[in-house]
């Protein structure tokens, strides 16, 4: 007997709780074979193409393209091989129970105990059922059952009191705090001039007379527009005499979170809110490493950058002090034999932090290839789960824009993240007595204290700051 | 300037366009005001002493009493501004409209369009409209929301005595046929008024009579004390409001309107008619097809309610729009989030 699929929202890492279907490249009744291209499903992450892994017939398209994001482990569509019923495809659906991760199949039953994989991101209440003879919209009823709105205490604004959606939107929300922005001058009108309101009171804004102004308003009257190409240009304004406020003129652009944006601005508050973080600072001479960069860049003919060679000495020193190089689970440490250092990039859809995986066993040139790959691709075509998954630690470099240090946010489930200044020059003091100026960087880890006591991190740091200016040690 | 009452500069207005132009002339029920009572003409002066003098100073032959039939004042005074006079008529109170509605709405409204621009129909009708006075469903109506649905009318809600000055002056020297609605309540308004015998105000062009950044409030006529009023108090809380006089319904100001709703993003609109199919709900879809971006709150509309306007006085009092009602729909438009 053939057997009847589910095809359920695929988990890609452990970060992924949902997905949304982009697009799908096949339709009801079409069939496939292995290897085509089933649909695009776009995560907070990254967008990607999901292969068939066998051939068969979509039965049935659950989640419609470009609609709400699905969590993952969601039926998504029905396959089989073209041999079953509609009446056995119904019986399938209304048995299917979702399982823990991608592809669930079913000989014609649900084949894994029902377990809601990962909840949905919006966990709701109950209904409510709400009784009551009140005229109400259906749309009304439905958002009072969902959010549990008690009805008694909304006058309804439509015909006969009848309680209208909206009504209950702002039943919800509540009334928004006051917010003023006050009065405006109020500009008289004066017989001689024939302008509109909003002109007269740009006019007065900017101290321009009208007279002698030709309007193109309705029978020849003054617009806002006429007295706007009056007005100089934005950065004459401000100068002596110039008006300090302009009604208006400074509404913001609206930008949505994107997908990107959402998800890291999720990840980051939690962050920020879950983890106890403590900042270490150190600061390390960067001459050595400097001279030894120029020399073995000539020797292996690479093109390592400074961040490549601190990414290698950071690979190193985790080794050398595994407590740093853990990811924190639940109640749980997890500590790597090898670094997986994840390095902040930004893209044009926003901060990605690819991992350059198992850094400390890298040569210097093959690690730069690496970072350089990974840079490339997130600046490109954008980068692949697999290049985002996991990372024991972060090394975030804001030093190119002369940011002297910063105190950056752990990306868990990682332990550590370290913040990268500026590599300047600094006057110290010489073995003489006297003052010399050599080239400094600082840094500054960000440590989860749930996981990593101050000791292990300062210990880290201390062997970082000599791998730094003795690198001669990154090559043992 | 000269403080005048608002009746005053609408009498003043007519005599000196009387003056100033021989075609003008006045008709309507009881203008001469006393005619044929034991006083003698002028003994009353009109019931609303807004043609008080105008017989003694131009005689019968411009200032005529007509009876009491507003079907023949209409029908008259299209048929003068056809023949090439500037008649003023005069409908005693707005809600006898009904029974010249085929001389206004089918007649002058239509005339320069029917006779293809050849013909004009300048006739100013005025009309005492409006409630407040405990005068009952049939003598406290106001009009001016079907009028304006009819193309070929122009419609002036005056709103202080200055306005009234400007606006009559306008209606009478305009081309086309005018509708010019007086409130009642507002003849014993004072202000100051321009002496200038020139001093129009076109038609189409708001004034803005209050200015703030928070709400839009667009009133005309009657309504714009009220409006600013409200706006008054809410400044004291420190909230600002715009308050757009309309002045003419039709036609609209709409620039004025949409663009200092831009600015607020959040609009009230105060009529003293029921609610539909009138000024409010026009201007509310105005703004809601044209500035629907620029809106942070539903539009609150502060109307009468569906009724006839109500005889007791608390009822009248309930029914009107008023400004502890503004006031409460702008903070109600505040509060949306």
């Amino acid at each position: 007997m053939s057997r009847i699929r589910a095809f359920t929202m695929p988990k890609w890492g452990i970060e992924m709780t949902e997905g949304t279907i982009a697009e799908w490249m096949v339709h009801e009744g079409d069939t496939f074979k292995r290897g085509d291209t089933l649909c695009l499903i776009e995560t907070a992450k990254i967008t990607n193409e999901v292969e068939a892994e066998y051939d068969a017939t979509v039965r049935r398209i659950l989640a419609p393209s470009g609609a709400e994001a699905e969590p993952v482990g969601a039926l998504l569509a029905i396959f089989d091989e073209g041999a079953h019923s509609d009446a056995e495809i119904d019986a399938f659906l209304a048995e299917f129970r979702p399982a823990e991760g991608g592809l669930a199949i079913g000989a014609g039953r649900a084949a894994a105990p029902a377990e809601p994989a990962v909840p949905s991101a919006e966990a709701r209440p109950a209904r409510t059922k709400i009784e009551t003879n009140r005229p109400i919209s259906p749309e009304a009823l439905r958002l009072a059952e969902e959010e549990g709105v008690d009805l008694s205490g909304i006058e309804g604004s439509g015909r006969g009191g009848r309680i209208t959606h909206q009504d209950v939107v702002r039943a919800v929300r509540g009334p928004a705090p006051l917010a003023t922005k006050g009065l405006a001058a109020l500009v008289a009108d004066d017989g001689a001039v024939f302008a509109s309101p909003l002109a007269r009171r740009i006019a007065a804004l900017h101290g321009l007379s009208l007279a002698g102004v030709k309007g193109t308003g309705a029978r020849g009257r003054i617009s806002k527009a006429d007295v706007l190409a009056l007005v100089p240009p934005s950065d004459a304004i401000g100068g002596i005499g110039a008006p300090a406020f302009m009604a208006g003129a400074n509404r913001p652009e609206i930008v949505p979170f994107d997908r990107i944006r959402k998800v890291v601005a999720q990840r980051l508050t939690q962050a920020k809110q879950d983890i106890p973080h403590f900042y270490l600072r150190i600061s390390a001479s960067a001459d050595a490493l400097l001279d030894m960069r120029k020399s073995a860049n000539l020797v292996l003919g690479c093109k390592a950058s400074l961040n490549d060679w601190i990414v290698k000495a950071s690979a190193v020193a985790l080794v050398r002090h595994p407590d740093v190089n853990v990811q924190v689970h639940g109640n749980e440490i997890h500590r790597f034999p090898h670094a997986d250092i994840a390095i902040a990039v930004a893209s044009p859809k926003g901060l990605v932090t690819p991992v350059i995986r198992q850094a400390d066993r890298m040569r210097i040139d093959q690690l730069a290839a690496e970072s350089r790959r990974l840079i490339e691709k997130a600046q490109g075509k954008g980068l692949s789960m697999d290049d985002m998954e996991g990372g024991t630690f972060s090394v975030s470099n804001l030093g190119m824009f002369g940011i002297e240090n910063f105190d950056a946010i752990i990306n868990p489930p990682q332990g550590a993240i370290l913040a990268v200044g500026a590599a300047q020059r600094q006057p110290v003091e010489s073995p003489s007595g006297g003052a010399t100026f050599e080239t400094r960087i600082s840094f500054t880890l960000s440590v989860d204290h749930r996981a990593i006591d101050g000791a292990a991190g300062a210990q880290f740091l201390q062997t970082l700051k000599f791998l730094i200016e003795q690198p001669e040690g990154l090559f043992a | 300037m000269a403080k005048l009452m608002y009746r005053d500069a609408i009498r003043n207005t007519i005599f000196q366009e009387m003056q100033r132009d021989p075609r003008v002339v006045v008709l309507g029920e009881d203008v001469v005001g006393g005619m044929g009572t034991a006083g003698g003409p002028e003994a009353i002066g009109g019931i609303w002493s807004t043609s008080t003098g105008l017989y003694d100073a131009f005689g019968p032959d411009r200032v005529i009493d007509t009876p009491i039939s507003e079907s023949a004042i209409v029908g008259a005074a299209g048929g003068l501004a056809l023949a090439g006079k500037r008649p003023v008529a005069e409908i005693m109170f707005a809600d006898f409209i009904g029974v010249c509605m085929d001389q206004l709405w089918n007649q002058i409204a239509k005339f320069r369009y029917m006779f293809g621009g050849k013909s004009i129909c300048p006739a100013v009708i005025r009309m005492p409209c409006g409630a407040g006075y405990n005068a009952a469903a049939q003598h406290s109506q106001v009009i001016h929301q079907f009028v304006t649905n009819m193309p070929g009318l122009k419609v002036v809600m005056p709103s202080t005595p200055e306005d009234a000055c400007g606006l009559l002056r306008q209606a009478i020297r305009d081309d086309d046929p005018v509708i010019f609605l007086e409130h009642k309540f507002l003849y014993g308004m004072s202000g100051e008024v321009s002496d200038d015998p020139e001093f129009c105000i076109p038609f189409g062009h708001a004034r803005l009579a209050r200015a703030g950044l928070d709400a839009t409030i667009v009133a005309a006529g009657m309504m714009v004390g009220y409006a600013e009023a409200a706006a008054d108090e809410l400044a004291r809380d420190g909230i600002g409001c715009d308050v757009i006089d309309l002045r003419t319904t039709s036609p609209l100001d709409e620039e004025a309107i949409l663009d200092s709703v831009e600015v607020t993003g959040r609009l009230v609109v105060v009529d003293e008619a029921p609610p539909r199919c009138s000024l409010a709900t026009d201007i509310a879809a105005l703004v809601a097809s044209k500035a629907f971006a620029s809106l942070k709150a539903p539009t609150e509309m502060v109307t009468a309610p569906h009724t006839p306007v109500p005889f007791a006085r608390e009822l009248e009092s309930a029914y009107l729009p008023s400004p502890a009602k503004i006031v409460a729909a702008v903070r109600q438009t505040l509060s949306y989030r």
